[in-house]
């Protein structure tokens, strides 16, 4: 015996609603799955998970060594927490250069900005929840392979010591990572809210970030200026003082830059692009 | 008494130096209300600051007893919106789509899921619903723009030209549907467009807006009410030109229209000498009444 229905009829919706934090929260939802390419043709799956391959394979690479091979290897072999960035920050650059942009140009393109502020949410709170999104997807790269290298370090016999010595590496891999994922976010939001094509802001992310670094270092390498003016290295800055969160010094010396001159030029950069995204979004009309 | 949904007092909007709206008043109550205007007559923004998207910049606004600027939230998640573009994001499924802005107006994911089905299935792409929206005719893609404006059940929804781009018998469809959605599943519309016919034919009151101030706003019986002429349907064109002559030699102020005549005044006497001019001449008459006016007459009379 089989049913049919004939009227699905229209039904009045009387139960709570979750407001902006609940608009908030599907919003990153949504945009994390969109980023991963969830929901959407294989072709969007390609770059993300291809970009988090990238960046994890040599953590498991180090963990499945330190843990099969313990004695064949020196206690030099696998790399410090800040080195591991050096495996994993050209995929954070690309990363931070296709997310964003697909997240925010789309939106714009496609006018489902106009839809997004027709709902519970303002600019504020859409912007809050998009940098929220792109900084998690970051987060996945930056902080998820130091966490594997954290075990392969324990395997290998020079891991954090007790439950508070790695407490305390969790807290600088935690660290470094946030930092690293919010320069990033900030920087691809700046380029991002300037134009309405995804594929010019992935090209301006990339060449501002590769641009700043050539004309610093050019700079830097030839004249007789103060090394501070390296701090305008878009590429280098992020990982840079993350060598320092972790107690290490990189390719900067401390002292020619302080961690502080870092820690402020990291906090200028943030603050600039969030004034230009909200310079961008404040006055912005909805397009129909 | 039906109760007031929107309320305008004297509102107005400027960017800079360029002044948008300047005096725009009215009420929108229950049911199907056309915001009429030219393209360019801040329709859309004025449903921007109905959304609380913009803050007035003179006079008094509130929606859904609220000022939409300061408690935009409290409104936005009890209101519903259909942009008019229609470029919305390709390679999203339209069911995805419903559902994701079901969940951003605050409804349970399942409850959203459940609901963005079924208002696609209201709107009649029930079987479409998987496809992504890249793929969709205009058509579809309206329909899926007004699913997810209805599907989070809101109080009121906002439809900015939502059969721009239909074919006549597409518009059609979606006009009845709008009507469907007022009466049969009690949401209260706001159809922003600039088809007098359409708002004509579809809604119970109309708010005429034009150079930045309210035209006319009322229920569209009181706004057409009954017109200042009357117009005498004759049997022939040639009688209608007769008419026409005999109305000139008494000075009497008409149109001819194939074969009406519109004879200026609606008092008793209008009728009588109408009636004596016809019998006089031998002139039959098929029809003599007061002139209805249609939207467009109201129109283009505050408009002038």
């Amino acid at each position: 015996m089989t049913a049919e229905i004939f009227d699905r009829g229209y039904r009045q919706y009387t139960g709570e609603r979750s407001g902006v934090g609940g608009a908030m929260r599907t919003l990153i939802k949504h945009s994390v799955k969109r980023s991963l390419g969830l929901g959407r043709p294989a072709r969007f799956k390609i770059v993300p998970i291809a970009i988090i391959l990238f960046a994890f394979t040599p953590a498991v690479v180090f963990v499945g060594i330190a843990a099969l091979i313990p004695e064949a290897i020196g206690d030099e072999f696998l790399p410090t927490y800040a080195e591991y960035y050096a495996f994993i920050v050209t995929t954070l650059y690309l990363f931070a250069a296709f997310i964003a942009p697909d997240l925010l140009c789309t939106d714009r393109r496609t006018g489902m900005l106009g839809v997004y502020l027709a709902s519970p949410l303002d600019r504020r709170t859409y912007l809050i929840a998009k940098a929220l999104a792109v900084a998690i997807m970051l987060g996945i790269v930056t902080i998820g392979p130091p966490l594997f290298l954290m075990i392969a370090l324990a395997f290998e016999g020079s891991g954090p010591d007790g439950f508070l010595g790695t407490l305390d590496v969790g807290a600088r891999i935690i660290a470094a990572g946030a930092m690293m994922s919010t320069v990033y976010t900030a920087i691809s939001f700046a380029v991002s809210a300037s134009t309405e094509r995804s594929g010019a802001a992935t090209a301006g992310t990339l060449g501002l970030l590769v641009g700043s670094t050539a004309l610093v270092n050019i700079t830097a390498d030839n004249t007789d200026v103060s090394e501070n003016i390296r701090l305008g290295s878009l590429l280098e800055l992020p990982t840079e003082l993350a060598f320092r969160i972790h107690g290490e010094v990189g390719e900067w010396q401390p002292d020619d830059i302080s961690t502080v001159s870092m820690s402020l030029a990291v906090v200028a950069i943030v603050g600039l692009s969030t004034a230009w995204v909200w310079s961008r979004y404040g006055p912005l009309l909805v397009r129909r | 008494m039906m109760e007031t949904l929107v309320s305008a007092e004297a509102v107005a909007k400027s960017y800079g130096n360029f002044s948008a709206l300047s005096d725009v008043s009215f009420t929108i109550s229950s049911g199907v209300t056309g915001l009429l205007g030219a393209n360019g007559t801040g329709k859309t923004t004025l449903l921007g600051m109905m959304l609380g998207l913009h803050q007035v910049s003179g006079g008094t606004l509130t929606v859904l007893g609220v000022d939409p600027f300061t408690d935009g939230h409290q409104i936005r998640a009890r209101m519903g919106y259909a942009p008019e573009h229609h470029t919305l994001p390709g390679d999203v499924r339209a069911a995805d789509f419903v559902h994701h802005v079901a969940e951003l107006h605050g409804l349970p994911p399942r409850e959203a899921k459940t609901r963005a089905s079924d208002a696609l299935w209201l709107v009649g792409l029930g079987e479409e619903r998987f496809r992504p929206m890249g793929t969709m005719s205009t058509g579809q893609r309206q329909r899926v723009k007004l699913a997810q404006a209805i599907a989070h059940d809101p109080a009121l929804v906002l439809l900015d030209e939502p059969t721009d781009g239909l074919d006549p018998e597409q518009r059609e469809d979606m006009l009845r549907l709008i009507r469907t959605v007022a009466t049969t599943f009690e949401i209260s519309v706001v159809l922003s467009s600039h088809l007098l016919d359409e708002v004509e034919r579809v809604c119970d009151a109309a708010v005429i807006i034009g150079d930045g101030r309210t035209l006319a706003s009322g229920s569209l019986d009181s706004l057409r009410g009954t017109g200042a002429d009357v117009v005498v349907e004759v049997g022939t064109v040639q009688e209608a030109g007769q008419l026409g002559a005999a109305l000139e030699r008494r000075a009497v102020g008409h149109r001819i229209a194939g074969r009406s005549v519109v004879i200026r005044g609606d008092d008793d006497s209008v009728f009588d000498l109408t009636r004596d001019l016809c019998v006089e001449a031998e002139i039959s008459i098929h029809r003599l009444n007061r002139r209805r006016l249609s939207l467009e007459d109201v129109y283009l009379e505050r408009a002038s």
